[in-house]
């Protein structure tokens, strides 16, 4: 790809560059410093909650602050901009086209998301990502709260521009000889996700700007004070970030597409059915927004809509699953790093799948409501899934980034301290659910099973934070240090790869 | 392959279907009849928790013994047919 710590730049060139590799690479370095900072709140929130008491935050508020900013980070700077980066560098490769189809446009929309990732920190809100009306619009402090919808908004506004590029990037600018059943699995994902996007974020956008005007005294949409109604906004988010929940994984699975049949020497077992079920997942997502509101007084019939709706993901995401092993099947794996990643990320997504049927179903929906069963099913979706899926990936790609091979050893480390610890954190967290603790509390009663099982979260969180150490340092020194990569097949393991430093375009 | 993929895909599907209908149908709006909803709850949980954990134990196991047998060091590995092509 780049290779620029091979053929060195001027910082600036990279930094107003159009090129997609360069915008990529900007996306990468970004959305890791974002994952190392959101990690670091995660920590946090583990030590505090290691004992009943106050440990190291001093009080709630202070600890709403910090959880809030930590799920806002990890979702909005760290995911998305990460799947921005791999779709940067690898989508207008994979479509035979030399960089995406509006570069400025593309580096515009990577220009918004500093600010808008300052304003977040900056300002440090305490009203949960979800922005809980009505306490956002009522007593939510001062700037801190409009800074963080200020930053959303800008954070929308660069995920729409994002895909629209990548929508007419590969509709319209792939290869006249590629048909769209040619398009790679990965390029399909981003397409899906792109589309899903376009779709979803006008709603929230909407959405937040009715919040402001709320706080701002000037309307009462969701003031009950002012004949508002908070569960308006609660339709009115879920609408996007139910479906986000798949903007977040799609891309994941694309990678896995990628890397999984690379590693087993095989292409992959059924190109249709990964399309297929990338394009169900997209459609279904919008069928199944209201199952996080069972508890909010829904009709039994809006309330069975919505979990056979969000039943309807599962085949799709089976498909996915089946698709892996098929391919697996009567391979000749080796299991370098990103493939243990990847297949670390199949087995934590089965499982993460498991505990949301369970959520989705509407009667056991209200004994796991708002517990830390939610919080570990969500995480074991982001951590397990998403994150795998994307290390994986960064592992995949490093090569072609920095020209130079990561230590294989600490990546392995890297990995088996990572899953051991994503199973002791949010496995606990389903069971701590099940034992009735309520999930964003800062403080909770010295019951033995509780303490018991957060000292077991707050272990596994440890063990995660010990494995991203390792990996920092592994991306630092190898990236400047590391044996010089075989470009042609970094891996040894043979098949066409994508090389992006191949067609890099020298007029942008 | 093919058909035990779709086998295997039906099955599912049917394992998750059939508990939700009958969640879906369990309600009934019939006078005179007293339900312990925390007993049905739990032991809707526990089947549902019966149903994912045996279809997690078939998925996950056979990962597992794909991780094994399917690895390059394994004495039985061979190459793939695509090895050595531009696939």
């Amino acid at each position: 790809m780049v290779l620029e710590l091979q053929k060195p730049r001027p910082i600036w060139q990279i930094m107003f560059s159009t090129h997609h590799t360069d915008v990529g690479l900007l996306y990468l370095i970004m959305s890791l410093g974002f994952l190392f900072l959101g990690g670091a709140l995660a920590l946090a929130i583990r030590a505090e909650l290691f004992l009943p008491g106050a440990q190291i935050i001093g009080d709630a508020m202070t600890f709403n602050r910090i959880f809030t900013v930590h799920g806002t980070t990890l979702i909005f700077l760290f995911i998305i901009p990460f799947a921005s980066a791999v779709g940067n560098y690898f989508v207008p490769i994979m479509v035979r086209y030399k960089d995406m189809a509006y570069p400025k446009l593309n580096a515009i929309a990577f220009w918004m998301i500093p600010p808008a990732g300052a304003l977040i920190w900056l300002g440090f809100a305490d009203f949960t990502w979800y922005a809980t009306p009505p306490y956002s619009i009522i007593s939510a402090p001062g700037p801190a709260a409009d800074m963080w919808i200020f930053g959303l908004k800008i954070l929308g506004i660069s995920s729409v521009l994002g895909a629209i590029n990548f929508v007419v990037t590969i509709l319209k600018c792939k290869h006249p000889d590629m048909s769209i059943g040619q398009v790679p699995l990965l390029a399909w994902s981003f397409l899906s996700s792109s589309l899903i996007i376009l779709v979803a974020i006008p709603t929230f956008a909407a959405a937040l700007l009715m919040l402001l005007t709320d706080r701002l005294g000037v309307s009462g949409f969701f003031n009950p004070a002012m004949g508002g109604d908070p569960i308006a906004y609660a339709h009115l988010f879920w609408f996007t970030f139910h479906p986000e929940v798949y903007v977040l994984v799609i891309p994941a699975i694309g990678m896995m597409y990628e890397i999984i049949p690379r590693f087993s020497r095989r292409p992959i077992y059924s190109y249709g059915s990964g399309v297929f079920a990338f394009v169900l997942l997209a459609i279904v997502g919008f069928s199944s927004w209201a199952h996080h509101m069972y508890a909010t007084g829904m009709s039994f019939t809006e309330k069975t809509v919505f979990m056979v709706g969000t039943l309807a993901a599962v085949p799709a995401s089976a498909m996915h699953v089946f698709n892996f092993i098929a391919t697996m099947w009567n391979g000749r794996i080796r299991f370098s790093t990103p493939m243990m990643w990847a297949v670390g990320g199949i087995a934590l997504f089965f499982s993460a799948g498991a505990g949301g049927v369970v959520n989705s179903a509407m009667p056991l929906d209200f004994t796991t409501h708002d517990t830390y069963w939610v919080v570990g099913h969500f995480h074991l979706f982001v951590m397990g899934t998403i994150a795998f899926g994307s290390i994986g990936y960064l592992y995949y790609m490093f090569p072609y980034v920095t020209g130079r091979m990561y230590n294989e050893a600490m990546g392995k480390i890297h990995f088996i301290l990572s899953f051991v610890g994503t199973v002791l954190v949010f496995f606990t967290q389903h069971v701590l659910g099940l034992y009735g603790m309520p999930r964003r509390i800062f403080d909770y009663p010295p019951i033995p099973e509780w303490i018991a099982m957060n000292q077991i979260a707050s272990i596994g969180a440890m063990i995660i934070g010990v494995s991203m150490a390792i990996f920092l340092a592994n991306m630092i020194y190898s990236s400047g240090r590391g044996e010089p990569a075989n470009t042609d097949d970094p891996f040894g393991v043979g098949g066409k790869y994508y090389y992006p430093f191949e067609a890099k375009n020298p007029s942008h | 392959m093919k058909g035990l993929f779709g086998l295997s895909l039906t099955l599912v599907a049917l394992m998750i279907t059939i508990p939700a209908a009958g969640m879906v149908f369990a309600e009934t709006d019939e006078p005179g009849e007293y339900l312990d909803r925390r007993v049905l709850i739990w032991n809707l949980f526990f089947r549902m928790m019966t149903v994912a954990f045996t279809v997690g134990a078939v998925v996950s196991g056979t990962i597992i013994w794909q991780i094994w047998r399917f690895r390059e060091s394994h004495p039985k590995a061979k190459p793939t047919p695509y090895e050595g092509t531009d696939w």
